[in-house]
């Protein structure tokens, strides 16, 4: 027991360093993971997050004159780890990225108390959408809603009307994955479509030999996969070998991997991915990474890495923190802002084509503006392709249809909040709505 | 010196079978309680209640469920995360169907609920023993997380399929959901841990106990000395699954917060069997060795690590060699060279730690994460090499060799 004393010892003079060490800079953790079943697919998004914070430090001294600390506490995607990592960083941390579905579910009431925010791009819960309920909660530019609407709006633009047709919905056993069925079940409705929930447990994702047989005998017209990580690439391969119409098959941003498809390289020609950004190899800043990141021996990506949608994502995602924090330090004129102002700077982001072409990402991300109700911003996204070794655009920009599913987003963020009672919402900005 | 036993006379039957009959043992577990009870939450930050005091304590309530069904009475088990999963989804369900209900009563309750579940799995153990039986308590680690996933019903048809703690009020305080303080929900877990080792205790010392250990040391032997084995080996595995649905319910509700049913999953029936065997099968107190070994020092390695080993206080340093001290006096215990090359290759990692921080080395912390699990495996290997029955057992030898010092024998 002795060994008891010791180690609470350890751990509180270890957080006292800590913070003593990193008070003069902005704190931004990312609870990354590079270690365990998801870091594959999880190392480019790091990667890419990281490397535009360094690009910003090097090139303009940070942002606003204030270096941003961008460490990362490795959660190798565990709950718990999640949890300890955010513990950890919350004593300075003005934001709190937790990158996984499990650890977001854990810490969104945490961060509603301890009053951080808490960035999400494009995973997490939808209804956090809602920003008068969650007013701690991001997850711009788009959130899973818009992802299966989008989806849908694709399949009708593309083969007609889907009254009368089968889709099945391949999707993870886990939070993650069951996310978008109100809105595809809303859809089903409303269409007359057949919707096929396919579920794939942690365990069989390695091995859908049972799910893709059950989809040959069912014979859908297409296949939505909500997948991540060995999933994707479980499937993809899969549906290559029974033979499935790649270009009926269609992911959500996250089944979207370069390395999943170049596994299957030709064959997986025609398989879809819904994106809200896209790895523009000709905007500037990819240049200026090149060059002041990658070739100065400061990253720790690679040239074939750096050309892969998750990359780009990873850019997207670290300039739109960087844009709230630049937002933040205008309003409040100081360079140190706290966890409060930096809310304020996610709620007023404007990016329009001009501001993208100003930070030079053009065609890497669509224009899109938040307010303290919209915490998503709702910014639409392309279809992109696998063309046998890239993935390209294949359609024009897609916009959600978000007054189909706005109800659902209140009544979900209502009862999260009752259940989660007693919660504290933002009673200013209801009203100014 | 310090355990001299010498002088304290035992006059009678009852100061024999006292639960300390050794005045010194009795003197330490008021320390320890006083720490527990009275230091730490006065002292402890956020970060220490959430990850070091709050989970330690309810890994070790856990294994020490595990520990009466295995340790005590003989019947391995690979089930524990699932009834782990029974208690929390009984205690999830009880304080939504009835908000009015006390949150302690709930998850007490909440045992009793997979107590009825081991009791079920428990069955076939009457027939089959050994591996086989662990194969049986595999399939109800299988169907329960299953279970967990298929009925809505469980998980009030959240459409997330998790469930969440709601804000629980006692007294008019929050003692679980997000407003609950850190420090209330320790104190509710130090309550409610106590309480049950203490159970514990008592339990294994009395008829029950010694009925189980009985069955685990020669079962047929047990039964021609008049042993019922069907009642002696089902008690085993309904206060076993008791203990353990109750660490399961203060697991969700006054540290997690949420779950999935996949974290009631196997990893975590093996975290919690580790922790039993690390700490020693068939004691109280290697459960809670266990649990601070495998749960809280990868905790502190890695705020250890995080920080800058040559610009540390003197406080941090003195840490250090503290660390090394008290593996240096384990290999005095143990009589084993292992200790001192142990003890050499801490001094020169820290040594190569703090000169790669000072040439100023990038060290990540995915590669820090690597290092961490591999010198936790290192020390769990070293551990039950130097004693192959647990940190308990270890124990055990340093209170003797404490007793009879500074005599060797």
């Amino acid at each position: 027991m002795k060994h008891f004393t010791k180690l609470a010892t350890a751990a509180a003079l270890g957080t006292v360093l800590g913070t003593a060490a990193i008070a003069q800079e902005l704190y931004t953790p990312n609870l990354a993971y590079r270690t365990g079943p998801f870091a594959a697919t999880g190392i480019p998004l790091m990667n890419g997050q990281a490397d535009y914070m360094t690009l910003l430090n090097e090139r303009d001294g940070g942002i606003g004159g204030a270096k941003i600390d961008f460490e990362e506490c490795e959660t190798g995607y565990s709950t718990e780890k999640g949890v300890e990592c955010y513990e950890k960083t919350k004593g300075t941390a003005i934001v709190t990225q937790p990158w996984s579905t499990g650890i977001t579910l854990q810490v969104l009431p945490k961060t509603n108390v301890d009053e951080i925010p808490i960035l999400a791009p494009g995973y997490g819960f939808s209804p956090m959408a809602d920003g008068t309920v969650f007013q701690w909660a991001f997850n711009m530019p788009a959130g899973y809603w818009d992802a299966a609407d989008m989806i849908v709006q694709y399949l009708e633009n593309e083969g007609g009307s889907l009254d009368g047709k089968k889709i099945a919905f391949l999707h993870l056993d886990h939070p993650f994955g069951k996310e978008p069925l109100p809105v595809l079940e809303m859809h089903a409705e409303g269409k007359g479509f057949e919707l096929l929930p396919i579920p794939v447990g942690l365990k069989e994702m390695q091995n859908q030999s049972a799910q893709w047989l059950q989809i040959r005998r069912e014979r859908p017209d297409y296949v939505v996969m909500w997948g991540w990580g060995a999933m994707n690439a479980g499937a993809i391969t899969e549906a290559v070998k029974t033979k499935f119409p790649m270009e009926n098959f269609i992911g959500v941003w996250w089944a979207g991997h370069d390395a999943d498809l170049k596994l299957v390289g030709e064959d997986g020609k025609g398989y879809k991915s819904i994106s809200w950004s896209f790895p523009n190899m000709d905007a500037p800043v990819m240049k200026e990474i090149k060059e002041r990141v990658i070739d100065a021996g400061l990253s720790q990506t690679n040239e074939e890495e750096m050309q892969g949608v998750f990359y780009g994502r990873g850019l997207v995602m670290s300039a739109i923190l960087a844009e709230a924090i630049a937002n933040a330090q205008e309003n409040f004129g100081t360079a140190e802002i706290d966890a409060t102002q930096l809310r304020w700077g996610l709620e007023n982001i404007n990016l329009t084509e001009e501001r993208i072409a100003e930070l030079g990402m053009e065609g890497m991300v669509p224009p899109f503006s938040t307010s303290c109700a919209n915490h998503t911003g709702h910014s639409g996204g392309w279809m992109l392709e696998w063309d046998g070794s890239k993935f390209v655009k294949a359609s024009d920009l897609l916009m959600p249809n978000v007054e189909g599913y706005s109800d659902l987003i209140e009544s979900a963020a209502a009862e999260y909040a009752e259940s989660n009672a007693p919660w504290d919402m933002n009673e200013e900005c209801s009203a100014t709505n | 010196m310090f355990y001299r036993t010498a002088g304290q006379f035992k006059t009678s039957y009852i100061a024999d079978q006292a639960l300390f009959p050794v005045k010194q043992d009795a003197f330490l577990l008021g320390i320890i309680l006083a720490l527990a009870w009275i230091v730490f939450p006065l002292t402890a930050s956020e970060f220490t209640f959430q990850t070091l005091l709050i989970p330690i304590l309810i890994y070790a309530l856990a294994a020490m469920g595990l520990n009466i069904l295995t340790g005590f009475a003989g019947q391995l088990s690979l089930g524990t995360g699932a009834f782990m999963g029974v208690g929390a989804y009984a205690c999830y369900k009880m304080v939504t169907l009835f908000p009015w209900m006390n949150p302690i009563i709930a998850i007490l309750l909440s045992g009793v609920f997979s107590a009825g579940i081991g009791v079920a799995f428990g069955i076939p153990s009457l027939r089959i023993k050994g591996f086989y039986l662990a194969i049986a308590t595999l399939a109800a680690q299988f169907f329960l997380v299953w279970l967990f996933e298929k009925w809505s019903w469980l998980y009030n048809y959240n459409a997330s399929g998790a469930i969440q703690v709601p804000n629980l009020e006692m007294f008019g305080v929050f003692v679980s959901g997000p407003q609950a303080a850190s420090v209330t929900e320790y104190y509710i877990v130090l309550f409610v841990v106590t309480l049950l080792t203490l159970l514990c205790i008592n339990l294994t010392r009395g008829n029950l106990g010694r009925t189980w250990k009985a069955t685990r040391d020669m079962d047929i032997a047990a039964e021609l000395i008049g042993i019922n084995l069907m009642k002696s080996k089902l008690t085993a595995f309904a206060v076993s699954s008791y203990v353990v649905g109750v660490a399961g319910a203060l697991y969700v509700f006054m540290w997690k917060g949420a779950a999935e049913p996949n974290v009631f999953d196997i990893p975590l029936s093996f975290q919690v069997l580790f922790i039993a065997i690390i700490g020693g099968l068939g004691s109280i107190m290697g459960n809670y060795l266990g649990a601070i070994l495998i749960v809280g020092l990868p905790v502190v390695l890695n705020v250890v690590a995080g920080t800058q080993v040559f610009q540390m206080s003197g406080l941090g340093a003195g840490m250090l060699v503290a660390l090394a001290a008290a593996i240096a006096f384990l290999g005095w215990v143990a009589r084993s060279g292992w200790t001192i090359g142990a003890v050499a290759g801490f001094v020169v990692l820290t040594l190569i730690y703090g000169y790669a921080q000072t040439q100023g080395v990038r060290i990540d912390s995915a590669l820090i994460e690597h290092i961490n699990v591999m010198i936790i495996g290192a020390l769990i290997i070293f551990f039950l090499i130097i004693e192959p029955h647990g940190l308990n057992q270890l124990w055990r030898l340093i209170r003797e060799k404490l007793i009879i010092w500074p005599f060797p024998h």
